[in-house]
């Protein structure tokens, strides 16, 4: 008994040294297969129980187990220990937050996009839906049914290129207004995003391909102060709670009143110093697009009643917003999309 | 139209802030493009050169004793040499200052000089527009007074902008009208009364005979006894505040009788007037006339002309023609107010590609009242300077009073959302010249001859409008009722583009207009924009080709084919290039990247995986193209950019592309769920050898169908050619998943189904194990 109980404390000895030496968790198990394993030293003092008188068995067993017991605890102590010790050296590691990012491919809307997704998503959450067109169209579409008979000299604002007698690329999104109306019945409540053409020399200012917003609200009881509401909101989103919106009288065949709606430049914001701001040259105001009342002969022609139904129209122009939106300096850039103007801009 | 405000003010009373009538203008409809500020000019008055001796040390200069008002002549020492004792002049005196200098007290060869008389230039006017030397005055101008104030020098110049439906306001007087009304304040209006009574003599009279119904009124008058010589400053000063240039006394009646009242005028020299009789007709064909711009020109029978019973005389509403100018030597003239119709002269104007400012004017249709008032004023004017006025006489059409409109007050609160007070409405209206009566709630509105714009309610709310304030309108958000309009498209384009964003794809906008296409414009810009885009591959190819590094990019756009009516498309393209990778010429990754994004991009908005086919299509590499199909309908194509292709574009890449026709996308299809099994799936990876012509696409069908029930995936993960493979054949590893749905499999079942697919593999594609 006292000579298994020697042997046993020699082997936990060199037991204990053994787990104390092990210095990583490969070794741990080693030392585990080299006293707990199958023909670890362990194991073999307690074959050697079988030779022992049967009323000793019992003693040697327990004195092996709680051996056993006392030494799964110490390589479990141990092995906690490795890993704080491995979780120790791993976080005293840090590295260069600063270094630069493995990027993704980078997608993006083209800015022009953005303004129009942006402009819309306002209209659809206060009712409107939004509709798009065909950019060749019939006159009848751009001028006759929008009050703008041929030989009248609004046509002339609208430097247009045809491509036969009667069918030409639409100067303005405004079509889309009668082939609404002429689709559905009052009321109507829509937006109208598109490509327009307009023949017009391409400089930093101007393009003859460019987006308008249109919009058109047609119900019984409709009226400017809706229009300035409506606007005055967008102008809002797309720039800001602090933005002004200004409407003047203007002339377009198709609405009366008419407005040209004015928004705050947001580059110089009226201020004084806008006296030097090349954005807005200088009055403190851009240009968004024109709007008005939509004319009675327009409700006719798609067979509304404009005593009993009243709406309004606008039409601005997203490249003109692009401007002032994202402070481009040429609008030419919105066509030529380079690289490095979508990398910036693009969202 | 560049409108002095000193101008302006001999109508209506203005604040003197220029940008505040700016504003105002630009609140009534008018934009003011510029603001011209005047230099600050002081001590500036007006003298009469009482004496003029010679200088006592200088040959070139003089010495002027000069009355400047004060009973105390100043004596100036002068080197010009256009002045005379008796002449009317304006002085700078000492402290005053120039643009250029301040002058001060100083002494010329001995003699010392108490100030400075000064030329046009020195008082910020275009030097050229006016005589060499001191500017001269006329008698009438007393001594003393503040030249700069006498002449409007000191106000700002504002450039107007008058949209199309107002040409009675590219006048001073419309637009003085227009700021009376919005400030409350009086119009003070020149006479419009013609001072020409009496006939002309005998012999002198010159009729006109109206062959044309284009011209629908002409007045004409005879006015004899003119000395054509300069005229007087303030006039010269006003035209060339207003960017016309001073001719002569006539002359300038004419232009300045148009800025004023709006109405265009000509004046034809008596004596140059072939017979009696000025005729306005269409001209001849091949009829030439030389314009006052030095232009011959050959007319065809579009052109209106005024001619005697030789030539024309000149173009109706363009410009006049040299043979009947007025000179130097002209004594008598017949003038010329006429009302011509607008579209006419439009289509004469852009025909001959000659705008003038009376073109601007008749083109857009002007009152026929307007005639008689031009005369007039015209007629007064040149009485003014000495000339015999005879009475005017007219032809044509007679003005009517406008139709009366009806106008319910409830009306302004329909369309603008704003309550105002009758008796304002009423107001309003009355400022800008109409005639209101008031039958309870309703107005009967009769508007002012030179409105020609105002026929229907709606025209009377906007003028109410106006006056009132727009900016007074509260603004309110509608609340919009339900309808039945769908956003769908709109959506789809959205999404699409949302998609390929989220995949790393940049979106470009690119002409519509080409060098290449079907569909033609009658009249392009330029040669390289004269086609619509018959796809947006050209677009795509100059973007990769421009850009200095691989790109990905997508455009949503629409192109054209040339079917009667003219065949519109959404496309989506979108792809990228990309710098050559090692791998064998049989594999091409960047395509079955493409690829993955197509699918999944489809599988985003349609809710499913499309078919791929191999095909052909133009543009593309041959051997690298497959269309998209849903349910045997194609709906695109991707491949790579044939080589051949992207080198004529100087392309440096490779480049790859799909195209999507937008509308033929099948609608979203939602997907339903099947749970997955319960039991433990094995699989096995097979390799096998097979022709090269064999589709991996009909390998895993085969597989599909052969294992099915126990299958429930099928993979071609690699393909390998080679020597081990042999000549014509390749060697594909597939991956095949077994599982059960109702039992695990086991292994000796997965065998045996193995064993079965592999013989029915030999059979059916004559496949090879590859061990």
């Amino acid at each position: 008994m006292t000579e298994l109980q020697n042997q046993l404390q020699d082997v936990q000895q060199r037991f204990a040294d053994a787990v104390e030496a092990a210095n990583d968790g490969q070794a741990l198990e080693n030392v585990r297969v080299a006293y707990l394993g199958r023909s670890g030293e362990v194991t073999m003092l307690r074959r050697g129980i079988g030779k022992l008188a049967p009323p000793q068995r019992r003693d040697a067993g327990m004195i092996i187990n709680d051996a056993v017991a006392a030494m799964e605890l110490a390589l479990r102590a141990a092995g906690e220990r490795l890993e704080d010790r491995r979780f120790e050296s791993d976080l005293a590691i840090s590295i260069d937050v600063s270094f630069p990012a493995i990027a993704q491919p980078g997608g993006s809307i083209h800015p022009v996009r953005r303004i129009i997704e942006q402009s819309c998503a306002y209209f659809v959450r206060h009712g409107f839906a939004v509709v798009i067109g065909p950019e060749a169209e019939p006159d009848y579409y751009n001028f006759d049914a929008l009050n703008i008979p041929a030989d009248h000299p609004a046509r002339e604002g609208f430097d247009s290129f045809w491509l036969t007698d009667k069918v030409l690329l639409r100067p303005h999104t405004s079509p889309m207004q009668i082939r609404t109306m002429q689709r559905y019945a009052p009321p109507i409540a829509i937006v109208a995003p598109g490509k327009c053409f307009r023949r017009d020399a391409v400089d930093a200012r101007h393009l003859s391909q460019f987006h308008q917003v249109e919009g058109l609200l047609v119900a019984e009881g409709i009226h400017f102060g809706h229009l300035k509401g409506m606007l005055t909101g967008l102008c809002r989103e797309l720039f800001g709670e602090a933005q002004r919106v200004r409407f003047r009288p203007s002339y377009f065949p198709f609405t009366e009143p008419s407005a040209e709606v004015d928004t705050t430049c947001p580059k110089c914001k009226g201020t004084p110093a806008a006296t030097q701001c090349n954005m807005c040259g200088g009055s403190g105001w851009i240009e968004l697009g024109g709007s008005g009342m939509v004319h009675p002969n327009v409700l006719r022609e798609v067979g509304y009643d404009p005593e009993r139904y009243s709406g309004w129209a606008f039409g601005f122009g997203a490249e003109r917003l692009g401007l002032a939106r994202y402070g481009v300096d040429d609008i030419r850039r919105f066509v030529k999309s380079e690289p490095d103007f979508l990398a910036q801009l693009g969202t | 139209m560049r409108v002095p405000i000193s101008w302006l003010r001999e109508f209506v009373s203005l604040p003197s802030d220029s940008a505040a009538v700016a504003d105002r203008l630009a609140m009534l409809g008018f934009p003011v493009a510029e603001i011209t500020e005047r230099p600050k000019i002081t001590g500036v008055v007006t003298g009469r050169i009482a004496s003029l001796a010679k200088h006592p040390n200088a040959d070139r200069l003089q010495v002027a004793q000069v009355d400047v008002g004060d009973g105390t002549p100043l004596t100036i020492a002068t080197a010009a040499t256009n002045v005379a004792a008796g002449q009317t002049i304006a002085v700078a005196t000492i402290g005053a200052r120039l643009p250029e200098l301040t002058i001060a007290p100083r002494t010329m060869r001995g003699v010392a000089s108490a100030g400075m008389m000064i030329s046009a230039e020195e008082l910020a006017l275009p030097g050229e527009w006016f005589e060499d030397g001191i500017m001269q005055l006329e008698s009438e101008v007393a001594p003393g007074l503040d030249a700069v104030a006498v002449f409007g020098l000191d106000t700002a110049v504002l450039d107007v902008e008058v949209t199309t439906n107002r040409p009675d306001a590219m006048s001073v007087i419309g637009l003085a009208r227009e700021l009376a009304a919005s400030y409350g304040a009086p119009l003070r209006l020149p006479s419009f009364d013609n001072p020409g009574r009496a006939a002309e003599p005998p012999g002198k009279e010159v009729t006109v005979a109206l062959e044309s119904p284009d011209c629908r009124r002409f007045v004409s008058q005879r006015i004899d006894g003119l000395r054509v010589g300069p005229a007087p400053a303030w006039m010269r000063i006003r035209l060339a505040l207003s960017g016309q240039r001073p001719i002569n006394n006539v002359v300038d009646v004419s232009n300045y009788v148009m800025l004023e009242t709006g109405q265009p005028l000509h004046f034809y020299d008596a004596a140059k007037i072939a017979g009696d009789t000025l005729i306005v007709r269409d001209a001849r064909a091949g009829e030439r006339i030389e314009t006052l711009d030095g232009v011959k020109r050959t007319l065809n029978s579009q052109a209106l002309v005024i001619a005697d019973a030789e030539q024309p005389l000149c173009l109706a509403g363009l410009m006049g023609g040299a043979s009947g100018e007025v000179g130097t030597a002209t004594t008598a003239i017949v003038l010329e107010a006429a009302n011509f119709d607008g579209p006419r002269i439009r289509r004469m104007s852009s025909e001959l590609a000659l705008r003038t400012e009376a073109s601007s004017r008749h083109e857009k249709s002007l009152a026929l009242t307007l005639t008689d008032a031009g005369a007039a004023r015209a007629a007064t004017l040149l009485a003014g300077f000495g000339a015999t006025v005879h009475a005017p006489r007219a032809y044509g059409m007679q003005a009517r009073d406008a139709a009366q409109i009806t106008l319910k007050t409830a009306e302004v609160d329909r369309l603008l959302g704003m309550q105002i007070p009758t008796e304002r409405i009423e107001g309003h209206l009355s400022s800008l010249g109409c005639a209101v009566a008031r039958d309870g709630a309703t107005l009967l509105v009769t508007p002012p001859p030179w409105r020609r714009d105002l026929s229907i309610a709606a025209d009377l709310v906007e003028e109410v409008a106006r006056i009132e304030g727009y900016d007074q309108i509260p603004a309110v958000v509608p609340s919009v009722a339900p309808h039945e309009i769908s956003s769908a498209e709109y959506e789809r384009e959205n999404q699409l583009s949302n998609v390929l964003q989220g995949l790393g794809y940049r979106e470009i906008i690119t002409q519509s207009l080409r060098n290449e296409g079907t569909v033609e414009v009658r009249n392009p810009l330029s040669e390289e924009q004269r086609f619509l885009r018959e796809s947006l591959l050209p677009g795509a190819l100059e973007y990769f080709a421009e850009a200095g590094s691989p790109v990905r990019i997508f455009e949503v756009g629409e192109t054209f084919a040339d079917e009667d009516p003219v065949a519109e498309r959404s496309i989506l393209a979108f792809g990228f290039s990309a710098d050559p990778i090692e791998e064998p010429n049989w594999r091409d990754s960047e395509f079955l990247r493409l690829k993955g994004d197509c699918e999944h991009l489809l599988r985003r908005v349609t809710g499913r995986i499309p078919g791929v086919a191999r095909a052909t299509r133009a543009g593309l590499h041959p051997g690298k193209t497959a269309v998209l199909s849903f349910d045997g309908r194609e709906v695109g194509y991707l491949g790579k950019i044939d080589p051949r292709l992207a080198k004529r574009n100087d392309l440096r890449r490779n480049a790859y592309l799909c195209i999507v026709d937008i509308r033929a996308l099948p609608s979203y299809e939602t997907p339903t769920y099947s749970p997955p099994s319960r039991y433990p799936s094995t699989y096995r990876d097979l390799a096998l050898i097979v022709g090269i012509d064999l589709a991996a696409g009909a390998i895993e069908e085969a597989v599909s169908t052969e294992l099915r029930g126990i299958c429930t995936n099928v993979r071609v993960f690699d393909e390998y050619r080679g020597p081990q493979t042999g000549e014509g054949r390749k060697s594909l590893a597939v991956r095949v998943t077994l599982q059960r749905f109702d039992a695990t499999i086991t292994d000796e079942e997965a065998d045996a189904a193995i064993a079965r697919l592999l013989e029915a593999m030999r059979a059916q594609f004559g496949a090879e194990i590859r061990t």
